[in-house]
Parts: structure tokens; sequence; C-alpha cells
């Protein structure tokens, strides 16, 4: 477990900017990616201490970001947060640590990512 | 005259017939008495009575007795027997009139008395020729008339049954001959050896063709059936691919009755559920009846699965007796058409007279059965795998309509939650604190995206209905346009109206508008490099049509075939760039459609200097959608449309 900021991966603006004010005033340090490809530049930099993941983003998706992440022998937790419904099977599939069905309740995503931060 | 032996051709060929004959007599009668049917016993009938004049003969020759008048009064009467025993045979296989056979039961009685009141006047009696030449005219007449109704008979019937009929004709014919033959012999005497040897000759060929049409060897049979079974078993491998089983249906029983030389054939299809057997049409253009299980003879062969003959369907199945005899049928051969143990119905032949089938057709049909099961079975593999096809194809479609149509509406309400609750929670740890301007911004933004998108769903779900059209009124689309045209116009994408006037049509305006501005957003949003859109509005006849231009970054031509379908997004389109759910074209065309236009797309994609992502080839690009409208709706259509507003 690091110190380091927890990344949001999302392509819709609004939901990047709300969940990182959200967690920004749970006092977490925050950084966005609009999707797989802008997330795997980022953690080549720094190590997030947890990655919420959205599954459906172009350039790069949800399975491309976990499966490059394993390629590059990169263990980091990874809460999946997507509107589908399917949500808990896809979260398997890449080996996600645990999700978030949209739309959200706000107290349910920060307990899922506090109990993920204390691990 | 052979030397050694002293037997000349005439003697030869005589003794070689009347063995021929004798041998044919003891063929059918061995077959008549191991199983006595009608046809076969009047077989054995005619032939008996040759083999008996033969016999006599023999006998005579034997025992050295002087020629006497009563054995040829016999001989003769007998003989006279024949073409009404003829008669009765072509009544077994092809049926003869009533009348008919009673005109020849009358003339053989007078023939025969004839014949025996021959001998009463002295040989060189000139009464003698007249008689005579009225018994022969009566002997031809009647087999002349006999071979004509089998030539007849064998033009209707098929296969088997044809040939069997053709060499019942031709026997006819020259038994005909042969009497025709004695004619001369006894009008000139000096020629009378060359007669004889013609005539034995015929007498010879006649006998085998009866042989062999009334008694046909199972060898020969099968060598008949052959042709017509090979050319079934040819087709069978494709059947299963023909359009609908009941075409299959048709040309089973169109191979199996020709097969077996039957005038008729027909398929029960078992149906499990309603536990009915399905009787195909005779032809193909008749209705199929339904039948319980164990009725006719066919469902006996149904019930019993094992194949069945009856010569006497009536005799057989008294249930029935009125069906058969309403249809003429007097003998039927039926097998269960079964796969593994799966009973899938029975196979039927029908024919009018029951000589056409033999015992050993029984494993013909069995065999045709067979095939039809194999052929009914893989037709069923081919539908159940296209159902099971179908029922993928309309699963994946409702999903991908479904979490398509989820994923875009939940997107939104992510953000209208979050942003919520965040907003709640700020002023639940400081209520003193200003109000989050730009957080209700986004509120308000992310609704009307809601609100968009919810609206887009309910009109793609009236279009499914049909129900897209409200109140038809006059318009004039040039109106309508600069109206669209100045709500819509921006500096970036600046929109000019251009051709007629006016140009009135019948239309619902409101959703001409949507149409209008649909494709007008659509050609701005594509256009992300700005440029002018161009709508233009011109009549033509009947029609009015309008068009929407850009010089934007156009379709692939891939994507122009799939621009209207439900869902579809061109596949040079970022999903982010461009919000929507892909349903604004898939409901323009639903307005046109109930309008009765025609919605069409033209696109050109610039192949030079990297076109739309570079910016720099932009020109060559863009696209036109153009709506083509009648001027008016079928009055119908305005009654039921306007009465939905």
């Amino acid at each position: 477990v690091t110190n380091g900021p927890i990344l949001v991966v999302d392509d819709d603006p609004n939901i990047l900017d709300v969940v990182s004010e959200l967690l920004d005033m749970e006092g977490y340090r925050v950084a966005t990616a609009a999707n797989g490809a802008e997330a795997l530049r980022f953690v080549e930099e720094q190590r997030p201490s947890l990655v919420l993941l959205d599954m459906r983003m172009p350039v790069l998706d949800g399975w491309g970001f976990a499966k490059e992440l394993k390629a590059r022998g990169m263990h980091l937790p990874i809460l999946v947060m997507t509107a589908a419904q399917n949500a808990r099977l896809w979260a398997e599939e890449i080996g996600a640590q645990g999700y978030v069905a949209k739309p959200f309740e706000v107290p349910a995503l920060l307990d899922a990512v506090e109990k993920l931060r204390a691990n | 005259v052979d030397p050694e032996t002293g037997l000349s051709a005439d003697q030869f060929l005589n003794y070689l017939t009347q063995a021929t004959f004798f041998a044919v007599f003891l063929l059918t009668a061995w077959a008549a008495v191991r199983v006595p049917r009608r046809a076969r016993i009047n077989t054995a009938l005619f032939f008996g009575v040759l083999a008996f004049i033969i016999a006599m003969q023999w006998l005579t020759a034997a025992i050295h007795l002087p020629a006497n008048p009563l054995f040829g009064a016999l001989t003769g009467g007998l003989l006279m027997t024949m073409p009404y025993l003829m008669l009765r045979l072509v009544d077994d296989f092809s049926g003869v009139p009533p009348r008919v056979m009673a005109a020849g039961a009358g003339g053989m009685i007078v023939s025969i008395a004839l014949v025996a009141a021959l001998p009463l006047w002295p040989s060189d009696a000139p009464v003698r020729f007249p008689i005579t030449v009225l018994l022969v005219l009566y002997f031809v007449v009647l087999s002349g008339y006999v071979a004509v109704q089998l030539v007849l008979g064998s033009r209707r019937a098929s296969g088997v049954t044809r040939r069997r009929l053709q060499a019942a004709a031709a026997g006819c014919a020259l038994l005909a001959l042969v009497l025709l033959l004695i004619l001369p012999s006894t009008l000139l005497p000096a020629l009378r050896p060359v007669w004889m040897v013609a005539s034995r000759l015929v007498g010879l060929a006649s006998g085998l063709a009866f042989f062999i049409a009334f008694a046909p060897p199972p060898i020969l049979r099968r060598a008949w059936q052959e042709p017509e079974l090979r050319a079934f078993l040819g087709r069978a491998a494709r059947l299963p691919r023909l359009s609908s089983t009941e075409a299959i249906v048709w040309e089973i029983t169109r191979g199996v009755s020709a097969s077996l030389g039957a005038p008729a054939a027909t398929v029960g299809l078992w149906d499990q559920d309603d536990q009915l057997m399905r009787y195909a049409p005779l032809d193909p253009e008749g209705a199929w009846t339904d039948a319980p299980a164990h009725l006719y003879l066919a469902g006996r062969a149904f019930s019993t699965q094992r194949a069945l003959l009856s010569d006497n369907a009536e005799r057989d199945d008294p249930e029935s007796a009125d069906v058969y005899r309403a249809a003429g049928t007097r003998a039927v051969l039926a097998a269960p058409i079964t796969a593994g143990s799966e009973r899938l119905g029975v196979l039927v032949a029908y024919a009018p007279h029951p000589p056409i089938f033999a015992d050993d057709d029984l494993v013909l049909i069995q065999l045709l059965a067979d095939q039809a099961a194999v052929i009914l079975e893989s037709r069923k593999l081919i539908d159940d795998a296209a159902r099971v096809r179908a029922r993928e194809e309309v699963t994946r479609l409702r999903d991908d309509f479904l979490s398509s149509a989820a994923h875009d509406l939940k997107t939104p309400l992510t953000t209208l939650l979050a942003q919520a609750q965040l907003m709640e929670r700020k002023a639940e740890r400081d209520p003193t604190a200003p109000a989050d301007a730009r957080g209700i911004k986004r509120l308000v933004v992310e609704t009307r995206r809601l609100n968009g998108l919810v609206l887009e769903l309910l009109d793609a779900a009236r279009a499914e209905h049909g129900r897209i059209l409200g109140l038809l009124e006059l318009t004039d689309l040039v109106a309508l346009a600069n109206k669209v045209a100045a709500r819509l116009t921006t500096d970036r994408h600046p929109i000019r109206v251009a051709g007629d006037s006016r140009a009135v049509a019948e239309v619902d305006s409101m959703r001409i508008d949507q149409v209008l501005s649909n494709l007008i957003e659509n050609a701005a949003k594509y256009s992300p490099d700005g440029g002018e859109v161009e709508v233009r509005v011109w009549q033509e006849d009947s029609r009015v049509s309008f068009s929407v231009t850009d010089r934007g970054i156009g379709i692939p031509a891939a994507d122009l075939a799939h621009v209207f379908d439900r869902f579809h997004r061109g596949t040079n389109v970022d999903d982010r760039q461009f919000a929507g759910m892909g349903l604004g074209l898939y409901i323009c065309r639903a307005i046109v459609d109930a309008h009765h236009g025609e919605i069409a797309v033209a696109s050109t994609r610039g192949v030079a200097g990297g076109g739309a992502e570079g910016g720099a080839g932009a020109s060559d690009n863009g696209t036109t959608f153009t709506v083509t409208l009648p001027l008016s709706q079928p009055p119908g259509d305005l009654d039921t449309l306007s009465s939905l507003k």
C-alpha cells in the first residue's frame, strides 16, 4: 500500500469532475484520466494507491487497461465503476478488487474506496 | 428341317411356344395358390386355358387319336374364352366398363356355341367361311379393344406400372395377330406352312408379353423400378434444403408414386402436440387434412410400425370404406416413416387396381419411407438450427438495444445523483457556505441531456409502433426551413437556405421540423472545423424535397448503408466527441417513412492529405441528406393519424 493518489478513469468529464471533487472533499489525493491509454501514461510516472475504472471507454477500454497493467507486471487495486448490468462479472473478468454500479450512491462509493485503501 | 431329328422349324417353334405357355401357367398357378388374389387367379385361369389346350394336343398326339371333331370343338370353344379372360385381366389392371364386360361375356357364349355348331356342317359348306370370319373378328376386335385400353392406361401410369400395361397391350395385339394370321392360311392353303411359322412366332411373343405383364418376375419389376428410384434418390440429398416442408413432402410423394408406379401417394406427418396425423394433399395446391392416428390403413401402418399391403382397402378397413370408394382406391401400400425411435409419420401409395402392387413392393415402400425419414429428419435439424440462430440474433439485438440505452441513460444519471449528494454533503458540513453555482449548472445541463435521451428513446419506441405522426397540415417547407435555420445558425456553422421560394406539402410540421433540425445538427456536429451548412428546398412534379449539405468529415462508404440503423454510429466517430444515442437518423427515417417519403444519403471522403484528421482536406469531404415527400398523404392515413394526435 502506497500513499499514491487515487486515479479516476472515466470518459465522461462530468463524472470525472464530480467523483474527484467528492474524493477531494474526503481528503484523498486524486488524479484523473479520460481513458485507458491516459491512465497507463499516468501509472508509468506515479503509482496510484487505487484505480477507479470505467469499463466502456474510447481509445483504450477498461479491459485493455487491465491487460496492459498485467503485461507490465503491475499490481494495482482496481475498483470498477460501470453502468453495465454485468458490472460484477466484468470486475471478476479483469481481476478487480471491487465494483460499484452506476449510478452509485455516494456513501457506497466512499465505503468501497475506504475499504480498498485500508487493505 | 433338321436331318438328324426330323424336326421342322415349324414343329420346333410349336413346341417352344407350347412349352413357354405351359411354364408360364405353372408359375402363375403356383403364385395363385400361394396367395390367392383375384388378379392372380385370373392370370392363372388365362394361361390355364392355353395350357389345357396344349396338354390336350400332346395327349391326342401321344396316344395317336384320330382327328376327333369333338376335340376340335372343345379346343375351339376354350380358345374362344380367351378374349373374355383377357378382358377380366385388364379389368383387374386398369378397369373396364361393366357394359363392355357384359358384351365380352355374351360374345364368348355366342362364339363357343358357334364353334360347337361348326362341325355340324360339312367341311366344304359355304356357311363355314363367314362363321369363321365372324369368330376371328370377335376375337380380334375384343383383343384390339383391350390393347387400346391398355395403351391408354399406360399413358396415365408411370414407372413399373406403365411398362406392365405396355407389355399387356403388346400381348393382346399379338394374340389378335395370331388369329388374323389364321385367315390367310385358310384362304391360301398353299402358303400354309409360312403362315403357321409366322403365327407360332407371334404366339410365342404374345405369351411372353402376357407373362411379363401379369406375372413379372421380381427381378424384372426391380429393373423397371430402378430408373425412377435412382432419380428419386438422386434428388433426395437436396430435398431437406427446399424452402418449405410442404415442398419437400410434395417431392417425396412424387418420387414414391413414380418408383412404385402408383397413380397417387401421400405423406402423413405426425403432430405429436395435437396427436393428429396431417396428410399432404394429392396435388400441390390442395389443403392438408387431419386425421386421428389410428384412422385409415395408413394409420394402421403407423400404429403397428409395420409396412402393409392391402389389395382390397374396403374389405380390410371397413371403417373407412366409403372414403376409399369415393377416392376410387382399391389397393393401399403404406409404411411408417420413423427415424430411430422418433415416429415422424407414414408414407402411403394408392392404386385403383390391386395388381399394380406386388408383395415385394412392401420392402420397397419401407425403404422409401426410411429415405423419407432421413429427409424429414434433416429438414427438422436444419429448421431447429435456424430457429436457434434466429433466437440468438433477437437476444443479441435486444441486449444491444437495452444495454446501449441503459448505458446512455445511466451516464447522466450518475452525474446527477453524485452531484446532488455531493452538494448535500457540502451543505451538511457547512450550512453557511455559498451556493455551489458550478454544481447547480452541472445539474441543469445533465438533466437536459437526460431529457433529450429520454425523448429520443420514446420517439424510437413510437417509430417502432408506427405511431410517430400527429396532425397533418399543409406546410410551406421553405418557411419551415428558414425558421429552423434561424434557430440553429451559429458563427461556426452558418446555415444558408436555397432553392424554390415556396413548397407546400401536407406534413406533420413538428416532425418535419425535427427531421430538418436533426440533419442540420448532425451537419454541424460532424463539421468540427466549422463550415457552412446548406439547406435546399424544391418542388418537382408532385413531390417536395429538401436537402442538407455539409463540408464535414464525411461518412465512410462502409457506414453509408447503416446510417439509418438503430444505434449505429459512424466508425470514424468518437463516441465522446459526439454525444447521442445513435437513434437520431433512425427516427428521421421513421418520420419520413410515415409520410410515404424517402430519405437518402450521399457522402464523399477526401483521401488525400489526412482528410478529416488534419483538416487540410476538409473541403473535399461532405455529406448530403435528401428527403423527398409527396405533396399530400392518402386520405385513409389522414384520419387514423389525425385521430392519434
